[in-house]
């Protein structure tokens, strides 16, 4: 019985350590540039595609894929925003359509390239379990959970600590101020950018030896973590944080107990419930 | 008398009845293949005009539209299986079912603005394929639901027949395109208007821009329950895979393809898009990544669609 909790516990906060990573990305793009970026769905899914194929294809070890996966994901995110987001900054409508139809684009484009088949991606810290009383863990779970704190605390940082960081809030805070601070707006557009894609890349390189590659794999992750961004509050790092964890727990928890088949239901209640009684999220203004 | 002289001299009105009469003579002209394909075309149509009047004319971006064209098919072929209605009550049920899950939804969810509300309709068609998937004992899941019954035979009419039904569906349409016109152009589609152009602007005068909104979703989820309806009794077999976010996005697609804003645009965006996709059948998936990336260059470049298209292409001419 304990066992089955702890390693639940565990598997929730492996979920969670994902939602999270990509939550964090969504809700700065989403507060700064105003646009719930759905392609990151896509970028999950060629960034593990990308680490696949390194290690499958070019034979290098995992770890060098990771790197792969992260230079893949932050160039993917980038360009989207210069080619598509930008000429359409001041209309989020249209922006927010061509966000779907890119998310639409890159799983329809991962089915026709490489089949909807899912491919295993062979990593050496699957294969270490560590034992903590009884209780056996993989290697590759514990540095899951580990690297995401890692770069939490490195992103915290980079907003709080540096003066780019500090750029980035007051663009957030209000971009014309910040202009004529003489802060490059399109610089920091490709920042936040940057650094979503990067988070969602590493989230899905360090995910993916547990689970599959397969065309469709970014779908689930990006919606929750739009989920996520709500539930936690619209621009809030510790709500998204926090928000990712927890969803991932109720995951995991749900399934045993409530219901496997609605699994991924969840989420639409939270959103649902969230609304309805503090549309501001859990952390955020208002 | 000058209305109907000024009616039959006005160039549009022979395109449109030039239009109706292909119509009505189309199963006697093509094989019963394309004639199957344009049915299947005009459920779209049906789907894609209606959700106009919410994108278009109301400004709310929704991607339930597959969901709602999932729920009034399954609702209405369980009708007829599980309760053994007979099909002329079992689609108005369904209508009707659809119509009460948009309401019940889109009470709490048109609270919210834009984005929000897009996210929570993108999570209400995912929600609603998985009902269709892992309820068994109601939907039977992945194996699919079989052995719907066809429409019953009206004043000897035989409606299983693909050329009869395919009447049947034209009547619908063209019902359900004269209704929405009319809407579009009245008073409630003002209404719309005015909340699209600035919610805080409309709200001020005292127009209840929550109610219209939801009327709006509303209208657009009945007409795509019945257009659901009706393809479970055409069809005759559902499964799960046909109602998932990629046929909201097809949706979203056809309309923004067509041009918003418009109700005749969407119709256009609903048969390139059909005709296309059928003539590419044997690539699948290559065929929406090509709509996915004409999608992107449309909002790019030509924000109002094929009709923006065309009156860009007239005004070169002169």
């Amino acid at each position: 019985m304990i066992e089955t909790i702890l390693a639940q516990l565990v598997n929730g906060l492996v979920i969670g350590a994902v939602y999270s990573l990509i939550a964090v990305g969504l809700t700065l793009i989403w507060s700064i540039a105003d646009i719930p970026d759905f392609a990151q769905g896509g970028i999950y899914t060629f960034a593990a595609f990308a680490a696949y194929f390194t290690v499958t294809l070019l034979h290098f070890p995992y770890f060098f894929s990771l790197v792969v996966a992260v230079i893949t994901g932050t160039l993917l995110s980038v360009t989207i925003e210069k080619v598509c987001y930008r000429p359409l900054r001041g209309s989020p409508f249209s922006q927010l359509l061509v966000a779907i139809a890119l998310f639409f684009l890159l799983a329809n484009l991962a089915i026709f390239l490489w089949t909807p088949k899912a491919k295993i991606l062979p990593s050496p810290l699957e294969g270490i379990i560590l034992n903590f009383a009884g209780f056996s863990v993989s290697l590759q779970r514990i540095t899951v959970i580990a690297a995401a704190f890692a770069l939490f605390i490195a992103v915290n940082f980079l907003l709080k600590r540096t003066k780019l960081g500090k750029a980035i809030r007051a663009t957030a805070q209000d971009p014309e101020t910040a202009t004529l601070m003489g802060i490059n707006r399109d610089f920091i557009y490709t920042v936040i950018f940057a650094l979503g894609g990067c988070l969602t890349a590493i989230a899905a390189a360090l995910i993916a030896p547990l689970y599959a590659v397969y065309p469709e794999m970014g779908t689930l992750p990006l919606l929750k973590a739009l989920v996520v961004v709500v539930f936690g509050g619209m621009g809030s790092f510790i709500g998204a944080l926090a928000g990712g964890f927890l969803l991932g727990l109720i995951e995991t928890f749900g399934a045993i107990y409530v219901s496997v088949a609605y699994q991924h239901g969840f989420a639409f209640i939270i959103l649902i419930l969230t609304l309805i009684f503090k549309p501001g999220g859990l952390f955020g203004r208002s | 008398m000058l209305k109907i002289t000024h009616f039959l001299k006005s160039k549009k009105t022979w395109f449109y009845i030039l239009i109706s009469l292909l119509l009505i003579a189309l199963p006697f002209m093509v094989s019963e293949y394309i004639t199957y394909v344009v049915v299947l075309t005009l459920f779209y149509a049906m789907i894609v005009s209606s959700y106009d009047l919410l994108l278009g004319y109301a400004g709310q971006l929704s991607f339930c539209q597959g969901a709602f064209y999932g729920i009034g098919a399954y609702a209405s072929a369980l009708f007829s299986i599980k309760a053994g209605f007979p099909v002329y009550l079992s689609i108005p049920l369904s209508v009707v079912i659809t119509a009460l899950v948009a309401a019940g939804v889109g009470y709490p969810a048109l609270r919210l603005r834009g984005a929000y509300f897009a996210v929570t309709t993108f999570f209400l068609a995912h929600f609603v394929y998985l009902i269709f998937l892992n309820e068994v004992w109601l939907t039977n899941g992945p194996l699919g639901l079989r052995g719907i019954k066809p429409l019953e035979a009206l004043g000897g009419i035989d409606f299983s027949s693909t050329t009869n039904y395919y009447y049947l569906v034209l009547v619908c349409f063209a019902a359900s395109i004269y209704i929405l016109y009319r809407t579009a152009n009245s008073n409630l589609g003002k209404m719309f208007i005015s909340v699209r152009e600035d919610e805080d602007l409309a709200e001020s005068f005292g127009i209840n821009t929550s109610l219209y909104k939801l009327v709006a979703f509303v209208i657009s989820a009945l007409v795509a329950g019945i257009a659901g309806g009706l393809f479970a009794h055409f069809f005759r077999l559902l499964h799960p895979s046909t109602f998932t976010w990629l046929t909201s996005e097809m949706v979203v697609i056809m309309t923004l393809v067509g041009g918003i804003g418009t109700i005749f645009g969407p119709l256009i965006g609903a048969s390139v898009v059909m005709f296309i996709l059928e003539f590419l059948r044997f690539a699948p998936e290559l065929r929406f990544v090509i709509w996915a990336v004409a999608l992107i260059i449309i909002l790019i470049y030509e924000p109002r669609g094929l009709v923006g298209l065309v009156e860009r292409i007239r005004r070169v001419k002169r």
